[in-house]
Formats: C-alpha cells, sequence, structure tokens
C-alpha cells in the first residue's frame, strides 16, 4: 500500500528499482527508505521484540527507536527506516541482537 | 512553562481570549500564538487589516478585535496550527469552534468527533457542521463544531473516535518489551526516577537508549507526582548519542 494523496505532502519518487526481502524479489523505488519499500509490498512484520517475541513494525520511521533493525546485505542492525533502497539490496529479518560475521 | 508542558497556561490565554460582548458579537479569530518565532504568514493572509503587519519578525502577531470578521483565512494559514475561530453567536447555548486539521480520513459535516483540549484530554463528543479544504496552495482543512458555549474556549482539538489505553496491552518501552502496567506498578511501588525504573525494569536499556520510553516515563512520573514534566529528574545522559558502528572507532571505515 502507498499513500498517494495527502493532504500536505506531494510524493516524488525515483526509478523502479528490484531488491530482495528474504529471497523474495520485490519491487520498490530508489531513494525511498527500505521500509517504505517494504509496507509498500505489504510486508509489516520487520522484525521481533527480544523478549516476548512479538512481532515488531514500523514505530517512529525517523531512526530513533530501533523497532526496525535488520539484517541488510549480510549487516545486521541495520536502521532500515532511514537506510536509503538501492537496486539489488538483500534485506532479511534479525533473529535477537544480530550477528556479526 | 509553555516551554516545559507544551500547553499553554490560563495566563496566556487571558491575554488573546475576545471579551464576552465580543465573542456573542460573531465570529473572531483566536491566536494561540505564544513564542516569539520568525514568522508572518498571518499578517500577510488578513484581507481585513485585523492582523497589523509586524515591526519585526519575531513578534507576536496583534489582533484588532473590531476589524476581525472570522473570516479563517488566517486559521488555515498558520503553520503553527496556532489560530482558532470561535463564535458564540450561534445559538444561546452553543458556539462554533473551527479546527484547523490536517490528517486523512476528513471527518464529514454531521459526523460525531471527540473534542480535545489544549492539553489533549477528551472534553466530549460534538457534531461537525462543515468542512472546508484550504484549497490547492494551503490544503488545512478546516472542521467547525458545534461545542456547548461554556467550552468554546476550551475546544482546540479533535479526534475521530475516543482510545481508552489499556496498560496491560501498552508497551512502553519496545526495546525491552515493558507495559504501562509494569512501568505504573513500579511508580506504585516507590520508585520515583527513571533512572530508578531503568535500573529496576531496564526500560531505556535497549537498542533505541530510551529514545522512546524515557519521555513516556517521565510523563507517568510526572502524573503520579502531579509536577510538570519538565521537573521530572532526567537519566544521566552519555556518550555516544546516536548508533555508531564500531568500525567507526576501529577506523576501519
Amino acid at each position: 500500500m502507498r499513500i498517494t494523496e495527502h493532504p500536505i505532502l506531494e510524493f516524488q519518487r525515483g526509478e523502479e528499482v528490484t531488491f530482495f526481502f528474504e529471497g523474495q524479489e520485490l519491487k520498490g523505488f530508489e531513494g525511498e527508505t527500505i521500509a517504505a519499500a517494504l509496507h509498500a509490498a505489504g510486508i509489516k512484520v520487520l522484525g521481533h521484540s527480544p523478549n516476548m517475541h512479538r512481532p515488531r513494525g514500523l514505530f517512529c520511521a525517523i531512526g530513533n527507536c530501533s523497532s526496525c533493525l535488520m539484517v541488510v546485505n549480510g549487516e545486521p542492525n541495520i536502521r532500515i527506516c532511514v537506510e536509503k533502497l538501492k537496486p539489488g539490496m538483500r534485506v532479511e529479518t534479525q533473529q535477537g541482537k544480530g550477528c556479526l560475521k | 512553562m509553555l516551554n516545559k508542558t507544551g500547553v499553554p497556561t490560563l495566563e496566556d490565554i487571558q491575554t488573546v481570549s475576545p471579551s464576552e460582548e465580543r465573542l456573542k458579537k460573531g465570529p473572531v479569530a483566536i491566536i494561540e500564538c505564544f513564542q516569539e518565532i520568525p514568522c508572518n504568514p498571518c499578517t500577510e493572509a488578513c484581507k481585513q487589516g485585523a492582523i497589523r503587519p509586524m515591526e519585526d519578525i519575531n513578534n507576536l502577531p496583534k489582533l484588532d478585535l473590531d476589524k476581525c470578521n472570522g473570516c479563517g483565512v488566517c486559521l488555515s494559514r498558520c503553520p503553527g496550527l496556532a489560530i482558532f475561530i470561535v463564535d458564540a453567536s450561534y445559538s444561546d447555548t452553543e458556539a462554533i469552534v473551527r479546527i484547523p486539521y490536517e490528517y486523512y480520513p476528513v471527518p464529514q459535516v454531521g459526523e460525531k468527533v471527540v473534542g480535545l483540549n489544549r492539553a489533549g484530554d477528551e472534553l466530549g463528543t460534538f457534531e461537525v457542521s462543515k468542512v472546508q479544504s484550504g484549497g490547492q496552495k494551503n490544503k488545512t482543512y478546516t472542521i467547525w463544531l458545534i461545542v456547548p458555549q461554556s467550552l468554546a474556549m476550551e475546544v482546540r482539538g479533535l479526534r475521530l473516535r475516543s482510545t481508552e489505553i489499556q496498560p496491560k496491552e501498552t508497551i512502553v518501552c519496545r526495546c525491552e518489551d515493558i507495559t504501562l502496567g509494569e512501568i505504573q506498578a513500579l511508580i506504585k511501588e516507590g520508585y520515583s526516577t527513571i533512572d530508578e525504573i531503568k535500573r529496576a525494569a531496564r526500560a531505556g536499556m535497549g537498542p533505541c537508549q530510551g529514545r522512546t520510553c524515557r519521555m513516556l516515563i517521565a510523563q507517568e512520573l510526572a502524573k503520579f507526582y502531579s509536577i510538570p514534566v519538565g521537573e521530572v529528574l532526567m537519566p544521566t545522559f552519555r556518550p555516544t548519542v546516536k548508533p555508531v558502528k564500531l568500525g567507526t572507532y576501529a577506523g576501519g571505515e
């Protein structure tokens, strides 16, 4: 789902690009955040809370809350709400605190 | 006080409140602008000459209550959504309050919505009598609410439906999965600062370092001890203040 109409904001999108979520090919627009592209593709569960393992979605969307940490191109703990989408990116759900390789 | 709570005080409001007599005469703008910031779209918007040009752009707007006809152009032009139109001449018992609104869905005429005061507390359910679009250039909607005369100077916001907070379900600290109920229980037990609650519950020790929960816990403490949020003792702030990669310290990137 994308917002196409808003009382105040206007939307200028970049070129359409392909990226991967858990190996699944998805389309997004270059320059938007990874979170925006995932939401547009209907993916709203970005991870799980550490203790009670409840699904976690987008919360602050400005890089504050760390609700959206995911593994991007093999690197864990990426705040996907502020990280811009690039062609061919591999985005994966993070388990626990993430693992450095 | 406004700086600490975000809510104007009674004294602040009194400085911009028209007399009962003026309110009864018909629609008038209430400019609830209390901070000297460089901003003047309201002076440009007013075609009646009621909002006088500012000598210094940091000045607060001054309204000529006799010239203001309550047209509402300034209301939708104020970037701070700080201007309201009150029409106490609507009927003997009811008044119209016009409120700027910038969300979808926009309420419909005849719909009942929840009116809020300046602090965001619910004041009751009121009917929408008119909805005005701000047009292409401006976009801010103006929602007309029918409210009792006694609330004409109180209703300043609206919400489409009432919300009831469930302490056991409401998460305050997202990183450590701590609910409002748990925080409230700790406060009742006597934990009286954010730091104490942090040490007891780990709220604020996750990846976001309290950026989400810190002020929410402060609010709960303020409510419990009946003090302004600004007076709640803050925890110690230490570097780093934002996430930094280990590689940055190691000099690798």
